[in-house]
């Protein structure tokens, strides 16, 4: 097979690939070696060994930064997933207006991310939007400065990001159930089945690519989530919206403690990689 | 070409696969302070040892007036200099790579005291002793001005142009309306605090959301008043721990200021706490001088500040005065025309221009600029710093931005709930050791 290839093409993959290695495998390669270092930048960094590690252990913002990474991947991940669901599956049908209904669903998935948090900083104002709706509905006593209250300012951001990611994950869905055929749905209906057992034993296993997809979206942008934290809280109030992204920047980059924001960024790094891969490896042997 | 873009790696990968040759690509870094420790970060590439040659001026003033006010400033110089503006936060993070790269920037803004002090210390910062002697440009300036420019081993490697103060601003016509004058004392100062309060306003101001870090200036003078600039030095630099009973002593002081704070102050940034002072809602605000920009045209004459009352009268009268100019690269391959570049910056007539053109409140470093023009506001200001025994610079600079950030995550924790004192100072210690292991 492969030798049917001609040279050229071989020669023209070889561009991109030089290209990507040097500019992108290199650098993740030296970020890696970092990790081991203490490095500020100006003349030689020192090796540590695994010093960098141990700190981030002892570290209390890290643990912090690492507890809200997994409520943000559990809630981001599970609020998006399901409302991006519901939302294909109440809009999968023809009608007056429809496409008006998608596309103001899918309208916050224009903005940048940073426009969002800008956008959501002024909802949450102590005199802003959600506070007057809470008092107009005599809730005065659910008002809060939400962005500033440790107990509730990351679900005030988790929020945000999941109303901006709810209509993506809702276009994946749509697309993917436009393939699903209805004939099979038709059929099951005659039998018996009725709409819950329909959409879990006939619609869902039809969707099976499309879940994966999503799967690896998710999981993916809740790891790497950054601008809308920093755009609305930067890591605070004191720290308690930290993500491990925005603790790594304020360190590499905000510090320029350049070996330990590497070693957050391996951390990250290692995540995504065990979560990807478990997920793959399943599904591979799912499919043998 | 003077740039402040922002280049995304994804952005610069593609212009780099696009162009695909070296010598444009580092010119292409040069002149956005882009990406990569091998890359140079210089658009002084081509600088020559000749004094005529050209000089490379690297700015963080990325603000709209003040970047407007030294372009101006620039323009009216004779020498053939390169202005390049970059955005504070990026200048921020680039300049240990601009300082050690082999063909780095001549000339950098930044800021005096123990982060210039640091750099110099690596030996990254060009003697400019001669510039504080003689007929040299900064001969003239203040002792405390010179000291705060001297590096360890007793050389001046610093160039201030332009200083600010902080103090507590308020509104005559607020305090008229209100029924209450200036106080002398601090117990004054509660009382006035608490009679306000019972009008229904709230007596301080602050903005410590996406600004943590104003929540160090009532820490800073605290701590200036009860223990003294020479223990806040010394705190600062490490020699004394954060668990100690006069650190307690501040944050009990601290504490009885909390009811009177803007109950929203942790939603605001130093900005936003501006508008209920300009509403009325609002009394005081211990803040530099920059604050003055916030208020709206119409008010600028009805802004008037007071200092910090003493609390601990052993201690000498000390005042906050943030000051900002320039250093130059101990590897400028034009030394003659880098010198040339600063003495024309710190020269009195570059100083009144740029703090005219950039409306601020600034004061200017050199004796010899006419003050006369300036605002009575900025007139007082000055004679406030004349008058005072001890100058600080602030939380960061005296110190650093590492330990900054400990000090923002204990002092909003204090703000939020002051019941654990020796809890909150004992995790501060902790944060702070890391910082000084670093």
């Amino acid at each position: 097979m492969l030798r049917r290839v001609p040279w050229v093409v071989w020669l023209f993959l070889l561009v991109p690939l030089a290209a990507e290695v040097f500019w992108v495998f290199w650098p993740a390669l030296n970020s890696f070696s970092l990790s081991f270092t203490r490095w500020n930048g100006i003349g030689a960094a020192e090796p540590v060994g695994f010093g960098n590690y141990v700190d981030l252990w002892n570290d209390p913002v890290f643990r912090t930064a690492l507890r809200n990474n997994v409520i943000w991947v559990i809630g981001f991940g599970g609020l998006s997933v399901l409302g991006g669901l519901i939302l294909a599956v109440l809009l999968n049908r023809p009608g007056r207006g429809i496409g008006i209904y998608r596309s103001a669903i899918y309208l916050p998935m224009v903005f940048s991310l940073a426009v969002t948090g800008l956008f959501w900083r002024v909802m949450y104002s102590p005199a802003g939007l959600v506070n007057t709706t809470l008092g107009a509905l005599g809730l005065e006593s659910w008002e809060r400065q939400w962005l500033a209250d440790p107990d509730v300012a990351l679900y005030a951001v988790l929020i945000a990001a999941v109303w901006r990611q709810v209509g993506y994950i809702m276009v994946l869905y749509l697309a993917g159930l436009k393939g699903v055929d209805p004939a099979l749905e038709e059929a099951a209906a005659m039998d018996g089945a009725n709409r819950r057992q329909r959409f879990f034993s006939i619609v869902m296993p039809q969707l099976k690519g499309v879940n994966a997809v999503v799967f690896a979206v998710t999981v993916i942008d809740s790891l790497r989530t950054f601008d809308i934290v920093w755009a609305m809280t930067r890591g605070g109030p004191y720290n308690s919206t930290q993500l491990l992204s925005t603790y790594m920047f304020e360190q590499g980059f905000t510090l320029v403690n350049l070996g330990y924001g590497s070693a957050i960024a391996v951390v990250i790094f290692a995540l995504a990689i065990v979560f990807i891969i478990s997920y793959l490896v399943r599904s591979i042997r799912q499919e043998d | 070409m003077s740039t402040t873009s922002d280049y995304t790696r994804r952005g610069f990968l593609l212009g780099a696969t696009a162009l695909g040759t070296g010598g444009l690509l580092s010119a292409c870094v040069g002149s956005g302070g882009g990406s990569g420790g091998e890359t140079s970060g210089s658009g002084g590439g081509d600088a020559s040892g000749d004094a005529a040659g050209p000089v490379t001026l690297q700015s963080s003033l990325s603000d709209p007036a003040p970047k407007a006010a030294l372009e101006l400033v620039i323009a009216d110089y004779d020498g053939d200099v390169t202005l390049n503006t970059v955005a504070i936060e990026q200048f921020r993070a680039q300049l240990s790579t601009y300082l050690t790269s082999n063909t780095p920037p001549d000339v950098l803004t930044w800021y005096a005291g123990s982060v210039a002090r640091d750099y110099a210390a690596e030996g990254l910062l060009l003697d400019v002793s001669d510039l504080w002697t003689g007929d040299g440009a900064c001969a003239g300036f203040s002792e405390a001005l010179k000291s705060l420019s001297t590096a360890e081993d007793g050389s001046q490697i610093f160039v201030p142009t332009n200083y600010y103060w902080w103090s507590i601003f308020y509104k005559k016509s607020a305090f008229a309306e209100w029924g209450v004058t200036i106080p002398e004392t601090w117990d004054d100062f509660l009382a006035l605090c608490e009679t306000l309060k019972g009008l229904g306003v709230n007596p301080l101001a602050n903005g410590i959301g996406s600004t943590p870090w104003m929540a160090s200036g009532w820490f800073d003078y605290l701590n200036l008043r009860i223990n003294g600039a020479a223990y806040h030095r010394e705190l600062l630099a490490g020699e004394h721990a954060f668990t100690d009973p006069e650190v307690e002593a501040v944050l009990t002081e601290y504490a009885k200021l909390i009811p009177y704070f803007d109950p929203n102050m942790a939603s605001y940034s130093h900005q936003e706490a501006v508008t209920p002072m300009i509403q009325n809602s609002a009394a005081m605000y211990l803040v530099g001088a920059f604050v003055t920009q916030f208020f709206p045209e119409d008010q600028q004459d009805d802004i008037d500040f007071f200092s910090v009352p003493p609390i601990n009268p052993d201690v000498p009268s000390a005042e906050e005065a943030p000051t900002d100019g320039y250093f130059a690269s101990a590897n400028t391959a034009n030394v003659e025309g880098t010198k040339a570049l600063l003495s024309y910056l710190a020269s009195a007539e570059a100083q009144q221009q740029f703090i005219s053109e950039s409306a601020s409140s600034n004061l200017p470093t050199s004796p010899d600029v006419d003050s006369s023009g300036f605002s009575p506001l900025v007139q007082k200001g000055i004679e406030l710093l004349e008058n005072t025994e001890e100058i600080t610079q602030f939380f960061n600079r005296d110190s650093s931005d590492a330990l900054q950030s400990t000090a923002d995550d204990a002092l909003t924790r204090f703000l939020a709930d002051p019941s654990d004192i020796p809890g909150i100072l004992a995790g501060w210690q902790a944060a702070a050791e890391r910082v000084w292991a670093q």
